[in-house]
């Protein structure tokens, strides 16, 4: 059982990880930066580099230590001790126990319990830490924003910082109004954390990144490269190409045609940006509308928008995946 | 969630303030506290936030300078020569292609000895592939023109370098860069101490220099024929050489006012028992002092300073503490088959003493350096005794599929 006292004393020479698990928007960097200022020691945080769009799984890693210069490497962080997943739907998408310790703690917002949580993720040595952030987000703050949320149950759990280190960072940052509906929310959230302990501290001074990960082995080398470095599209060299990106996860509608309305217009064909409108060959010889490609459809509406004739319509994704709340819900539940 | 990034600076700050920021917006803050009169800069990652930040305080209405957009990088070093030319204090910044889109320009700006400061957020040139991530783009070709460069490791770092870059610049009638590692630093969340208003004021004050001016008209970068270009050329050389002397000034001046002391050269536990140290600059300096703590058998040499390059200091802390080997890391390449650029100035710096050295191309292209290459790069150093065959290797980088190149165990 990590205690107040235990953690000061780990954090005297060795560093606290952290890892935040979110979607483009949900605001996983803004978490991760109020770490950082609430922590009394030294702190980095640097979210995963590259381009960052609505709905897309991002990471944002924090260090945090009473060391200066453990502090000072600008590694990005390969082994946390703490993850924190702001969006249930990533537990299917990505693997976020990562590197993450035997007594690592595993906090997500989700309203499923510790067994199942443990079998999606299959880690069962690991402690786990449950909150319904968006109902908390929808009751107090109106918007199912849970970023700041997910920190009441990492001080729960953690005692890296306490509630009135967090809500002076938070003072500091928010304007107005928001400040105090988020430090509101927070102590709603540190008092609802459901805590499954299993009765195993993560060991602190052991770091669990592997070696020549950041070097990514299983790809191919420099001499199995094209000579003008080109990827090709009919090779399968390359496997990491943008049309293998589930970029279908990003967006919060699904998108629904129907058959007996449309034209074969072509029109959303025309207008959609990632190829995500199917189309096949008929019997006829020519081309016909044939469905939507859900695994790239980002749901951007533009098909929807276009449509002469209504053929397009939208579902709000159902269950977890529902990671944004239509606009004439919003403030209610 | 109302978030203004540049909400500190939009009224005078009157006493230290500790807080925390990105790499990019805390130059952003520093250049807004130096008062410049004009920023021109086109956007490009990872440099876009530092423009944006200026952009939001000048139309917050805190800083009084003309905001201008440009069609490309090289109009905007071009309009920034040319207005810092008529005594504007002008700030520009790039990175990347961008650096290389000004490379026309960038000659003239030391050729009018304008004191002009620029932001740079090192990522890679596009070559063979496109890449929006770190790699010293600045050490190659361009650094050969005459900029002074300073290079920053952490946050902190940055935003003092913008307030130093203006003290040089100013005090030297030389254009500066100051360049941060892209994603790395300009992107990166970290704690800083923001200096008052009133000690920037101090530090940066405007002094009366040769301008553009209707009372005294003439040509600026008109033709000359052979017999003047030459004694153009050395007469900038000449100027050149008391601008090492003006940095360690204005470190100096900057330490005093602030209590952050810089040097042009920063030394780690050189008196170590195997008389090696690693050298380098940038954020990867960070990531050697936390393996450090682990690896007490080794030093660091961190250079701040890259151009001009200190070399008489760089020799007198080899001879000093007696240094036998060094390990070069490096963020580039040459394709020369000879050494990467930074590798080659510490060779040349070197080349009186004769100490032993190898360089290690890292990182390129934003792969993240860690302890693994500074393992690798120890063992491998602790094997050499003499000067031959190849001086440089690639780390870190894949052969084939599960087959790391140069490494094995």
């Amino acid at each position: 059982m990590l205690t107040p006292e235990k953690i000061k004393e780990v954090l005297k020479d060795n560093t606290i990880n952290l890892r935040f698990h979110a979607r483009g928007g949900q605001g996983g960097v803004t978490a991760s930066n109020l770490c950082v200022e609430a922590f009394y020691g030294y702190g980095i945080c640097q979210p995963r580099f590259g381009a960052e769009r609505m709905g897309s799984p991002t990471e944002s890693y924090v260090r945090l230590s009473a060391n200066a210069n453990l502090i000072r490497s600008n590694e990005q962080v390969y082994s946390p001790h703490f993850v924190s997943v702001l969006d249930p739907s990533l537990l299917g998408e990505i693997d976020v126990t990562a590197g993450l310790p035997k007594g690592g703690w595993l906090i997500v917002n989700t309203t499923l319990d510790q067994i199942s949580i443990q079998e999606t993720v299959k880690r069962k040595d690991i402690n786990v830490a449950t909150i319904d952030a968006t109902r908390i987000a929808l009751d107090v703050l109106g918007r199912n924003i849970t970023n700041t949320i997910i920190l009441g149950a990492l001080i729960r759990v953690s005692y890296i910082f306490t509630l009135d280190e967090l809500a002076d960072a938070i003072m500091r940052r928010f304007v107005g109004q928001i400040a105090g509906k988020n430090i509101e929310a927070i102590k709603q959230a540190i008092e609802e954390t459901c805590v499954y302990d299993i009765g195993v501290d993560p060991d602190f001074t052991i770091d669990n990144k592997v070696r020549w990960q950041q070097v990514d082995l299983d790809l191919p080398g420099y001499k199995e490269l094209d000579l003008a470095g080109v990827w090709y599209c009919d090779e399968e060299v390359i496997p990491v190409g943008s049309d293998q990106v589930n970029t279908g996860s990003w967006g919060e509608w699904d998108v629904i045609w129907d058959e007996e309305k449309c034209t074969d217009c072509a029109q959303c064909w025309y207008i959609c940006p990632d190829f995500a409108i199917v189309r096949k060959k008929g019997d006829d010889g020519l081309w016909h509308m044939a469905g939507i490609d859900s695994f790239h459809c980002k749901s951007c509406l533009n098909c929807l928008e276009i449509c002469p004739v209504d053929a397009i319509d939208k579902r709000l994704k159902q269950g977890p995946a529902a990671c944004a709340v239509p606009e004439d819900q919003e403030g209610g539940n | 969630m109302s978030i203004e990034p540049m909400r500190l600076f939009f009224k005078e700050i009157k006493e230290p303030v500790v807080t925390s920021m990105i790499g990019n917006y805390a130059v952003a803050g520093a250049v807004t506290q130096t008062d410049p009169d004009v920023i021109c800069a086109f956007p490009i990652t990872p440099q876009t936030q530092a423009v944006e930040g200026l952009s939001d305080v000048v139309n917050q209405g805190r800083l009084k300078a003309a905001f201008v957009n440009v069609e490309s990088e090289l109009a905007a070093i071009s309009y920034s020569t040319a207005a810092c030319a008529v005594g504007a204090r002008t700030f520009t910044a790039t990175a990347s292609q961008g650096y290389l889109l000004m490379t026309e320009a960038l000659p003239m700006a030391v050729g009018w000895r304008v004191p002009l400061t620029m932001m740079i957020s090192a990522r890679a040139f596009n070559s063979p592939n496109l890449s929006i991530w770190n790699s010293w783009e600045y050490t190659q070709t361009n650094s050969e023109l005459g900029w002074n460069t300073i290079v920053s490791e952490n946050v902190q770092e940055t935003y003092d370098a913008a307030i130093l870059a203006v003290m040089i610049s100013d005090n030297s009638l030389f254009p500066t860069m100051f360049v941060h590692d892209g994603f790395i630093i300009s992107h990166s969340v970290q704690k800083l101490t923001l200096i008052p208003d009133e000690i920037v004021r101090k530090l940066t004050p405007r002094k009366p220099r040769h301008t553009i001016n209707t009372k005294h008209p003439g040509t600026w970068g008109g033709i000359v024929t052979p017999s003047f270009f030459m004694e153009g050329r050395k007469n900038i050389d000449e100027a050149k050489e008391p601008v090492l002397g003006i940095m360690k000034k204005s470190f100096e001046e900057f330490g005093k006012a602030t209590g952050r002391n810089y040097s042009m050269i920063e030394t780690y536990n050189l008196d170590n028992s195997t008389r090696t140290a690693f050298i380098t600059m940038g954020s990867m300096c960070g990531n050697i002092v936390s393996w450090m703590t682990k690896n007490k058998d080794i030093g660091l040499i961190k250079i701040r300073t890259f151009r001009p390059f200190p070399y008489e200091e760089l020799q007198r802390i080899v001879e000093e503490y007696n240094i036998e080997k060094l390990i070069i890391l490096e963020k580039s390449d040459s394709l020369n088959g000879m050494l990467p650029p930074f590798s080659m100035t510490i060779a040349s710096a070197l080349y009186p003493l004769k100490t032993l050295f190898r360089s290690f191309i890292v990182g390129l292209g934003g792969r993240d350096v860690t302890r693994d290459e500074f393992d690798v790069a120890k063992k491998k150093m602790a094997q050499v005794s003499d000067m031959k065959g190849k001086l440089y290797m690639y780390l870190g980088v894949r052969e084939k599929k599960d087959k790391l190149y140069g490494v094995e165990d």
